[in-house]
């Protein structure tokens, strides 16, 4: 668990944070957004103290992280960056064994966590071990940043822009492959972003920051439906808001039963998000969907006014 | 689809062409009764008769046609007839030392003449575009050369009247002397530039004071035309030794090895600063941030990561350094400190060419070999750039 406390940072004269108060659970991922310059970068590293915060405390686990030394404290938390910060010297293998070898691993457990790490992120060791980071596609280099965060085991994961320079198929990719990941793992992970879609996707806690504050706080959906001001509803899409509230819901959430009418030809599957849902109608000129599962069956029916109406209310609609 | 020809190779063709003329119409050497009066030249159809010249052209014509339909089988062939040409420039010398020289003269001897010189040009340049064309990998070349080297070395034996020779012959002793000096002063110098250098690079790293300072100092260093740094140091050094015995014991005095050594250091300094400072300055914050994010301390940052991030860049200014070294040296033979450059100044004083060769080749030697060794192990060290080519898709 990381408590924040009325944490402040000054850079000359500037405050770059100024007295924010937060706390991510254990197993949580927390989204920090804001437009560039509003000190959520700042905010994550002074959790693992690359950035020494002047006013205020930190607590991981309920002790003050001053009471750590920074190195020690640092191989304890994981961090991932936008630029990946690989090592362009040293092979695939070599950069996820860092933190265990800084930790003095004995060599041969290291080397079963590198290939446990990789296998993990769905990169072939045989492939990938022996290459350097030049030899990697964007996405390929993004796994082992992940891969070497994550290689010490640690509880705490901060994640600073980590998909950003990705093209938006391969963002899209990782990011379902990070959502699996932490279903499994249950790390608490604190993961900076610009990207609202990126923050709603993946975030249990959306956290949003301006000029050194945090403006408002809660989960994407209460966000969705009722953002603190102007500034909360623009970062959150303006009047796109809708579709990204559709987004990050799904068709199962909404689907009513199999009734006696007769299915629909437009079909959707049960794991689709509504937006997808509504695409879907949109290109059919359909106001019913069927929704099928895995094998294709019907398991289910989803109507334009079952997504509309029951938006607010969560379906008690007839 | 219409099967499509090879395109016509014009680089190899151009070569070929030029390499052809050259060797018909200018001199391919020169006999001389001795050493002071000047030699007659001769074409290589005056010095070994048309039937033998046209013979030496042959594979420059075999090269034409191969430029002309490169073919499949095309590069291989051109690059055998390449290494045959190289093969046999040093024969013909020997075949026109046999014609013309008069055994009745031992003092006669013979100049490489102009065609002789170009061709050896020619044909080095036909090597690197072939060896570019055929992707071969610099081991290999090394290995077809080996005949060619121990043919030339065979040849030497036929070619005591080469002029170059003779004068060689009558200072081995201090030929290989001043080789051995001309090495250890380049190699004193670049060596301790190195060590100095990277301290001065490190202080400017941590004080921008010292950093603006540093490069202005070095900067005027370099502006000082190398004569005069020598000139200059003259009396400072000279006083030195005067003052301090253990001094002029070591050997340092006004002229000789001491003030060479100092002006060669300042003048590698700059190079060798620069390229650390950059060098160090340069690496990818990212990576620096990652390194210390996932708890690495600064000693550790800097010895795992900064330093050997660094570590081409500064390759790259011993390079630079050390070239510019080997051609220095040769004007601090001028102060009596030694080298090869002392030939090349006997030569101009005495008006014999061949004993400025004598003292110009291995220094052109020097220069290419530490050149292409320090750049290979370059890019061997960078990760970065030689094996982005290889990159996953």
């Amino acid at each position: 668990m990381i408590e924040l406390k009325s944490v402040t940072k000054r850079f000359g004269g500037e405050t770059a944070v100024d007295a924010i108060s937060l706390t991510v659970n254990r197993g949580e991922l927390c989204a920090l957004v804001g437009t560039s310059g509003c000190g959520k970068s700042t905010t994550l590293r002074m959790i693992n103290r690359l950035i020494e915060h002047d006013g205020g405390e930190i607590h991981i686990d309920g002790r003050p992280i001053r009471e750590f030394d920074g190195r020690i404290l640092r191989r304890r938390i994981g961090y991932a960056i936008q630029s990946t910060g690989l090592f362009p010297h040293w092979s695939v293998a070599r950069n996820i064994g860092l933190v265990p070898r800084l930790l003095k691993w004995p060599a041969a457990r290291v080397g079963e966590r590198v290939e446990e790490l990789m296998a993990l992120l769905g990169l072939p060791v045989e492939q990938f071990a022996d290459k350097y980071p030049s030899q990697l596609s964007g996405g390929q280099a993004q796994r082992v940043g992940v891969a070497r965060a994550l290689a010490a085991d640690p509880d705490i994961l901060l994640m600073d822009e980590p998909f950003g320079a990705l093209d938006p198929i391969t963002r899209e990719g990782l990011q379902g492959e990070l959502r699996d990941l932490q279903s499994r793992l249950q790390k608490t992970i604190v993961f900076v972003t610009h990207d609202m879609d990126e923050a709603l996707a993946l975030a249990d806690r959306l956290v949003v920051m301006n000029a050194g504050r945090i403006v408002q706080q809660g989960r994407p959906l209460e966000l969705l439906r009722a953002p603190a001001d102007d500034f909360v509803a623009s970062l959150l899409g303006g009047d796109d808001r809708g579709l990204k509230e559709a987004a990050i819901t799904r068709v199962a959430e909404r689907m009513q039963p199999l009734s006696l009418r007769l299915l629909p030809q437009a079909r959707v599957h049960r794991d689709a998000t509504l937006r997808q849902a509504l695409a879907v109608m949109f290109r059919e000129h359909a106001d019913r969907l069927a929704v099928i599962d895995d094998e294709a069956l019907p398991v289910g029916e989803l109507s334009l006014r079952r997504i509309v109406g029951a938006g607010r209310e969560g379906g008690s609609d007839t | 689809m219409p099967r499509r020809d090879p395109p016509i190779n014009r680089v190899v063709l151009t070569l070929a062409l030029v390499a052809l003329v050259t060797w018909l119409s200018l001199p391919l050497g020169s006999i001389a009764p001795n050493r002071i009066v000047p030699g007659t030249a001769y074409t290589i159809a005056a010095a070994i008769g048309w039937p033998l010249a046209l013979v030496s052209c042959l594979p420059l014509l075999g090269l034409l046609a191969l430029a002309w339909r490169p073919g499949r089988l095309g590069y291989p062939l051109a690059l055998g007839l390449t290494l045959l040409l190289l093969l046999a420039l040093p024969a013909w010398l020997a075949l026109m030392a046999v014609r013309h020289l008069d055994p009745e003269l031992p003092q006669a001897r013979l100049g490489i003449g102009a065609a002789w010189w170009l061709a050896l040009f020619w044909l080095s340049l036909l090597l690197i575009e072939l060896r570019s064309r055929l992707a071969l990998a610099g081991w290999r070349l090394a290995l077809l050369m080996l005949p060619v080297a121990v043919g030339w070395w065979v040849a030497a034996g036929w070619l005591e009247p080469l002029a170059l020779w003779q004068e060689l012959s009558g200072r081995r002793g201090a030929f290989l002397e001043a080789v051995v000096d001309h090495l250890l002063l380049v190699g004193g110098a670049v060596g301790s530039s190195l060590v100095v250098g990277a301290a001065i690079a490190l202080a400017m790293r941590q004080n921008p004071r010292i950093e603006r300072l540093g490069f202005a100092l070095l900067n005027f260093l370099q502006t000082i035309p190398s004569l005069a740094l020598f000139g200059l140091l003259l009396a400072p050094l000279a006083w030195l030794a005067s003052r301090f015995e253990w001094l002029a014991g070591l050997g340092v005095s006004g002229i000789g090895w001491a003030p060479a050594f100092l002006a060669l250091l300042g003048y590698s300094l700059l190079p060798m600063v620069r390229n650390t400072f950059v060098a160090l300055s340069e690496v990818d914050p990212g990576v620096l941030e990652a390194a210390r994010g996932m708890g690495m301390s600064r000693g550790q940052v800097f010895r795992q990561v900064r330093l050997p991030l660094a570590l081409p860049v500064v390759l790259e200014g011993v390079r630079i350094t050390t070239v510019q070294a080997i051609g220095l040296t040769a004007v601090a033979a001028l102060i009596g400190a030694g080298g090869l450059g002392t030939f090349i100044f006997q030569g101009l004083g005495q008006a014999a060419m061949d004993l400025v060769l004598l003292g110009a080749l291995p220094i052109l030697a020097m220069a290419l070999a530490a050149d292409a060794l320090l750049g290979a192990l370059t890019r061997r060290l960078d990760h970065r750039t030689d094996l982005a080519a290889g990159a996953a898709p």
